[in-house]
């Protein structure tokens, strides 16, 4: 005899006995469970379970509760989603650990390094490459020219240094960009929807590509002669051989990107066109235009914008430039332009920063090898004027001291008065910055800045479907992976408002764990893997890529490094899985933490108590399914943990080493150790 | 978790008739382990092996047992052990002065065993002599309306009672 | 002269062993008149222990109270002379006798009055005649259930559920094999009541429990007492074997087709397993884990055999029921609640001790008219009922009656009969945090909401009253409260918000003073109040110099003394023992 009922509404048919877990998740009303598993008894520890049950005065706990004819039952009343919610808090109160690694969580496009390194150890490139495309569609690219905000991250630096996570990215990508199984985007059934993206630099083609995987149909319009923006105009060949840019391109392109180079918007094209036709529009034109320096002297011949500098090879072009060239700026821009200029024949190539190196805001080893390549460092000093007879003949310093330090924590320079010096230059290049030009762009709300105002979580703008990414949005120019971040959290935004869903994008829960060096103390010292490549003499009158790559020996050992922070279970972790379906604060909860050894289980098993929930499956699978009790529940209360009790030599007798405990556990409280 | 103790063996024939009388009893298993620390004081890990080997009942499940209920204790205590209790009545007349009173003079807290193995402090629940609040009862004798001063009286007592006898 | 000593617990911890043991030495060296010294259990005037009671036959001749040692003397000289006058210093007071005067007593009909190891003194009292006429008059289960309905007895031990409903239950399931268990393992620190009916009238409750058993078809019954009750276990253990030579317990009882056997399992300290279904674990030897309900215990209970759980209490009662009727138990009490509850009456009240009197008494003729009011006639503030599980009711809620359903609308529940009685020197933020560690520490740790939270909730009040609390943390620990009740497992979680919840019910102003103002207007949280020495009142004796613990106390004799802040460890010595009420708490 079965029993009807209602679950939120929908009709449900119980088979008599059958409890309301577990007629519900039959009829697809999905309730939420740490502790309840088929082949076990019915266990009710975690209460997550609860329903309301309407005329019944308690909230019944659904795995054991076997509903009566013409129940009405709910999952979704305050109450019922308080008390849940309320045990995921309480349990994430008391629960230590990375759910994912610093490396991960550092990473603006919150690319899975751990995992992809992992897969690099393995030699497993293929996989580690699907890894990085989960995230964004760049991996050869992005991994040459990324200033790793990763590495930033890595506790690998608490032992000795970080992984070089981004050298092991290009590896792999490498690999298999140079293999027969090349990676292939999958693309989504059609939406019948369009998007019109503008510009494709990394921003666009990353959001090209999300937006091909759910599906729906985009053009990229782009105003220069080929795609890759930033990374193929404003990056050297030397860090970044165009020819593997447009391998990964061309990937993109075969997943069914229509790319439309050279047109310019208002010129070759209009944009309220572009927001009346489409269903969504994605601005992605980035910050091209160098900011001016505001010295006398600017406007003179041999005065050039870094961009436009670096741009023009981009192009295939090459620059004249004299034997005396000055770069102005302290940024990955400037490094670029001095180091080209170097290659281009200048035989006196100065970079002039007003600060001093440490405030620098280029990557260490790009201002490593420019030393390496001659350039001429002038710090503390910063241009007052240029001058020349109808074009440049030099340039008038300011000698700069630092002071106080400023909003940012930078000290800011201050001139020494009276204090100058004087440099004979051919040609100056501006690298002080850039800013976006929104030419063109009618209708869309504007920064003071005169970059595009958007929403920062939903990354709208004035217009309702119009979007933004990247350089072009609110703060400017910034690194190529914080535009990719920007720009697959947009298409996440776009997709929704395609779906008619809500649009704002939300930053997943995670555990995060913090540690220090003492944490490390007994892990063996390995150096970080050098990256081999030209010396400064074979490299600095020539465009060839400096670096020659790790070998595929020196990849895996340097992966291998890896501490494996972030939770082995993070994608069959329940927990995590309901934290963030219940948006969770455990912050609410302060208090006692505990911070617990791991605990060994007979050599095969590693037991983490700061991760377990004590929801019983291991020991009672343990019990019920393996029909052994190897391990069990000592103490109680808040100190209630999970332990075998045997001496080593014992616990083959008693431990049937199935793993069985581990596959139950609903958390990374267990690991296999075999 | 392994016993890494290095305590003597203790002499299990002890508890043969204890095991004996419960041999084929379900559920017996808390009146073994009660039995057990009566003989040995505690209860140590070899005894908590035997049982579980006697019994049958694997012994994660006897530790688990041992550890959840607060009558059982997995090391010695001392010659006097101090049960103070933690009743509502006692708590509204002043237990906590007590403990801090005891803490005074023995320097112990709840759960401790002064260096000299002399006393042991265990926080007790309800002893349901709330008329005599507070309470604290030291091998099997009740104190009652406890002040501090009388009870570090009567631990200087058993103190010196103790050094007598050695 | 029948010389009868009080020997409780409590009794026996006031110092009636030392008594008994005089009196007897004294008798032999010289007992003209035959005196015999015999013992009774706890009579409920704890305030009084250790209490004798002088008896011509049946006649209670002087009941004399706070009897030392010393006293036996005199005893034995006025029983040995006749002349009892010299008993008058001794003498309970008529105002002190009234306590029991005031009360009504069925569970507690015996105690105190017979010896409880002696199975002739309950028989001739009436006891096991209930039993008699059941196994003789051929009573059938129905009719044993049915009686008990007319009572309308409900459970004594917290929850109030009715008696013969889940005797009916059990009675019903299927199966051969049903067990009847006794919780005793009566664990709300502030209650005794159930030691008092063990140790003081055992047999008592041996007969309840044989008719719940003849009732629900159970051929065992066991009794689960708590570990911290060994003279219970004792007794207990007397009046089993006493009741089975004569026939009451083991196979035929009374020559009917009717067997059980009883037996006794000592707790090993767990307040959970009171709780039934952790209880039941406990029984089969298991950590004393609660199981989830459904299935009830009437259905799967021990070994998952039918079974029945009542507590002392409430069994206690049906020998009485049975031998009067269910009416006349029925006619005591309010349409709600019949019959009477037994009270440990504790705390800061004048007259501690065991009440039992009729449902639908105020709290107010408890406190005041049975127990004399506050110590020290100090301002009553809250008396607590029920615990860890249950709450306080104010000033304003005094005339509340005695009845689960008005208890209950306090936010308050009737429990087990735990009454302590708070005056204006009791923090109620602290009383909150007491309960709260008490839980968090009973908390058998198998589910989420109790574990942690009542750990969290435990923190959060330490927090107040070390005078750390925030704003929002109120409504945090209300919130907190809320999903505790609702996910907790059982019934020791659900109900452990009870004391907070009260708490801010009633005394939310107090807390707020803790959180907002860092101030403990009941002067008691140590992080939060100042000693300090009243000028005008000090008479420079020195004697709270004399007694501080940390020096703190300087000053010259016969001038008014000073306590340094900065030394001070707040011990309250110095308030203790000033006789001029000069120290200043604030």
């Amino acid at each position: 005899m079965s029993i009807k009922y209602t679950i939120d509404g929908v009709e449900v048919e119980a088979l008599e006995g059958e409890t309301i877990l577990a007629s519900a998740t039959r009829a697809g009303v999905e309730i939420p469970t740490l502790c309840f598993a088929e082949n076990t008894a019915i266990y009710g520890a975690c209460g997550v379970c609860v329903v309301e049950v309407e005329g019944v005065p308690k909230l019944l706990r659904s795995c054991s509760a076997i509903p009566a004819e013409g129940y009405v039952v709910h999952t979704d009343t305050p109450r019922v989603i308080r008390a849940r919610k309320t045990a995921f808090e309480l349990l994430l109160s008391d629960h230590t650990g990375d759910c994912r690694g610093p490396c991960k969580l550092n990473c603006p496009a919150g690319t899975d390094c751990q995992k992809y390194v992992n897969e690099i150890k393995d030699g497993k490139y293929f996989d580690a490459v699907s890894t990085i495309y989960e995230a964004f569609p760049l991996p050869a690219s992005i991994g040459r020219v990324c200033p790793h905000p990763c590495e930033d991250a890595c506790r690998r630096q608490l032992v000795e240094e970080p992984i070089s996570i981004a050298f092991l990215k290009a590896f792999a990508a490498d690999k298999v960009l140079a293999s027969d199984n090349k990676y292939v985007i999958s693309v989504g059934a059609d939406t019948g929807k369009r998007v019109a993206i503008i510009g494709g630099g990394p921003a666009g083609l990353t959001a090209a590509y999300k937006l091909r995987e759910y599906g729906h149909a985009v053009t990229i319009f782009d105003q220069q002669p080929k795609m890759g923006g930033m990374l193929r105009y404003g990056i050297p060949e030397y860090r970044l051989p165009k020819a593997v840019l447009d391998q990964e391109i061309e990937i993109i392109s075969n997943a069914g990107v229509v790319m439309k180079n050279n047109v310019k918007l208002g010129r070759d094209i209009a944009f309220d066109e572009l927001v009346r036709t489409y269903d969504a529009v994605l601005i992605a034109i980035g910050a091209w235009t160098s900011v001016p320096m505001r010295v006398p002297g600017e406007d003179l011949p041999g005065v050039v914008g870094g961009i436009d500098f670096l741009g023009k090879l981009g192009m295939g072009e090459t620059p004249v430039i004299g034997k005396r060239v000055a770069i102005c700026g302290g940024g990955n821009t400037a490094m670029d332009a001095c180091r080209t200029a170097v290659r281009l024949g200048a035989e006196e190539v100065y970079v002039v920063y007003r600060r001093t190196r440490n405030e620098m805001p280029a990557a260490d080893i790009e201002i490593e090898e420019a030393e390496e390549e001659g350039v001429i460092f002038k710090f503390l000093t910063n241009p007052i004027e240029i001058y020349g007879d109808g074009k440049v003949e030099g340039m008038t310093l300011q000698v700069m001291e630092l002071g106080e330090p400023d909003a940012s924590g930078r000290r800011s320079p201050v001139p020494v008065e009276g204090k100058t010096e004087d440099i004979k230059l051919d040609n100056v290049i501006m690298a002080i910055g850039q800013v976006a030009n929104c030419e063109g762009i009618s209708g869309v709300e504007l920064t003071k800045k005169g970059t595009i105002l958007c929403d920062e979580m939903t990354f709208r703008t004035n217009i309702e479907n119009v979007f933004a990414a990247g350089d072009v949005t609110n703060k400017g120019a910034g690194i190529a992976i914080a535009a990719i971040g920007e720009a697959s959290k947009a298409v996440f935004c776009i997709n929704n408002y395609l779906e008619g869903a809500e649009v704002r994008y939300k930053a997943p829960y995670y555990v995060q764990d913090e540690k220090t060096e003492a944490d490390f103390e007994d892990r063996e010292k390995q150096p970080r893997a050098g990256m081999p490549g030209m010396s400064p003499e074979e490299r600095k009158n020539n465009f060839k890529p400096i670096y020659y790559g790790f070998s595929e020996e020196v990849a895996r050992k340097e992966a291998s490094r890896c501490l494996e922070c972030g939770c082995h279970d993070y994608y069959d972790c329940r927990l995590i899985k309901y934290a963030n379906w219940f948006d969770v604060d455990p912050s609410r909860f302060p208090g006692e933490v505990h911070k617990r050894d791991f605990i060994d289980i007979a050599n095969v098993i590693e037991h983490n108590p700061n991760k377990c929930v004590l929801c019983g499956l291991c020991y009672r699978t343990c019990e019920q399914v393996a029909k052994k009790t190897f391990i069990g529940l000592y103490n109680r209360g808040f100190n209630t943990i999970i332990n075998p009790m045997f001496p080593k030599a014992e616990a083959a007798s008693y431990c049937a080493t199935c793993g069985l405990c581990v596959d139950a556990c609903p958390t990374g409280a267990m690991k296999k150790s075999f | 978790m392994s016993c890494g103790c290095n305590h003597e063996a203790s002499d299990l024939s002890l508890l043969a008739d204890v095991l004996d009388h419960y041999r084929g009893i379900d559920g017996s298993l808390i009146a073994i382990l009660q039995q057990a620390q009566d003989i040995y004081g505690y209860l140590p890990t070899d005894v908590i092996y035997h049982i579980a080997e006697e019994t049958g009942v694997a012994p994660a499940k006897v530790m688990g047992v041992a550890t959840f209920y607060t009558q059982f204790r997995l090391k010695p205590v001392g010659k006097y052990l101090i049960m103070l209790c933690q009743g509502t009545a006692c708590h509204v007349n002043g237990s906590e002065l007590i403990a801090a009173s005891i803490k005074d003079e023995l320097g112990i807290v709840d759960g401790e065993t002064t260096d000299d193995g002399l006393f042991s402090l265990k926080h007790v629940a309800c002893l349901g002599c709330c008329s005599l609040s507070p309470v604290m009862m030291i091998n099997g004798e009740t104190y009652g309306s406890l002040t501090p001063d009388k009870t570090k009286t009567i631990l200087r007592e058993l103190a010196a009672k103790a050094g007598d006898n050695a | 002269m029948k010389i009868v000593v009080g020997e409780g617990s409590c009794g026996l911890a006031a110092g009636a062993g030392k008594v008994h043991a005089k009196l007897d030495e004294l008798l032999a060296a010289s007992n003209p008149t035959g005196s015999v010294v015999t013992i009774t259990s706890c009579i409920g005037m704890c305030f009084l222990e250790p209490i004798v009671d002088l008896y011509d036959g049946d006649q209670l001749v002087r009941r004399l109270v706070h009897v030392t040692s010393s006293d036996a003397e005199t005893i034995v000289a006025a029983v040995n002379s006749g002349d009892l006058s010299l008993l008058d210093p001794i003498t309970i007071t008529p105002e002190d006798a009234s306590f029991l005067e005031k009360q009504t007593r069925i569970a507690l009909r015996n105690c105190g009055i017979i010896n409880p190891m002696s199975i002739d003194e309950y028989i001739a009292r009436g006891g096991y005649s209930a039993l008699e006429k059941i196994l003789k008059s051929g009573m059938t289960q129905d009719d044993v259930i049915e009686e008990i309905d007319k009572s309308g007895l409900k459970g004594r031990g917290g929850a109030g559920f009715s008696t013969a409903f889940k005797w009916r239950a059990a009675k019903n399931s299927a199966g051969d094999e049903k067990y009847l268990i006794c919780n005793a393992d009566e664990g709300d620190p502030g209650a005794f009541m159930d030691r008092a009916v063990i140790e003081g009238d055992p047999h008592n409750l041996i007969e309840g429990m044989l008719i719940g058993a003849y009732a629900i078809g159970a051929q065992e019954a066991i009794v689960y007492v708590r570990a911290e009750y060994p003279l219970a276990i004792v007794r207990l253990e007397n009046a089993i074997k006493d009741a089975t030579e004569r026939g009451y317990l083991g196979s035929n009882i009374l020559g009917s087709s009717f067997s059980c056997k009883m037996r006794i399992k000592a707790g090993a300290g767990a307040f959970v397993c009171g709780e039934e279904t952790a209880l039941i674990e406990s029984l089969e030897g298991k950590r004393g884990m609660p199981r989830l309900k459904p299935p009830f215990p009437a259905q799967s209970g021990f070994w998952f055999k039918p079974s029945n759980i009542n507590n002392v209490e409430t069994y206690a009662n049906v020998a009485w029921i049975i031998a009067n009727g269910g009416e006349k138990f029925a006619a005591m009490g309010t349409p709600d609640s019949k019959g009477t509850k037994v009270f440990a009456l504790t705390g800061k009240i004048k007259r501690g001790g065991l009440v039992e009197i009729p449902m639908g008494k105020t709290l107010r003729e408890v406190i005041y008219d049975i127990g004399g009011g506050i110590r020290n006639d100090k301002e009553f503030k809250a008396v607590q009922l029920g615990g860890p599980s249950g709450g306080c009711i104010p000033a304003s809620l005094l005339d509340t009656i005695i009845d689960y359903k008005a208890l209950g609308a306090t936010g308050a529940i009737m429990g087990s009969g735990g009454m302590v009685v708070m005056d204006e020197t009791t923090c109620m933020v602290g009383m909150a945090r007491f309960f709260l560690d008490f839980t968090a520490k009973e908390s058998c740790g198998k589910c989420v909401h109790c574990r942690i939270g009542t750990k969290r909730m435990l923190e959060i009040l330490g927090r107040i009253v070390e005078g750390k609390g925030e704003e929002g943390d109120i409504e945090k620990l209300e919130e907190l409260c809320m999903a505790v009740k609702d996910g907790a497992l059982c019934g020791l979680g659900q109900t452990a918000p009870n004391p907070v919840l009260t708490t801010i019910r009633y005394f939310r102003d107090e807390m707020e003073a803790h959180i907002n103002e860092k101030r403990c207007p009941a002067g008691e949280c140590v992080s939060l109040i100042t000693y300090s020495i009243d000028k005008d009142k000090c008479i420079g004796c020195s004697a709270c110099a004399r007694k501080c613990p940390a020096n703190a106390i300087t000053g010259e004799i016969k001038s008014p003394y000073t306590i340094d802040p900065e030394k001070c460890i707040k011990c309250g010595n110095c308030k203790t023992v000033c006789k001029q009420d000069a120290i200043i708490v604030r």
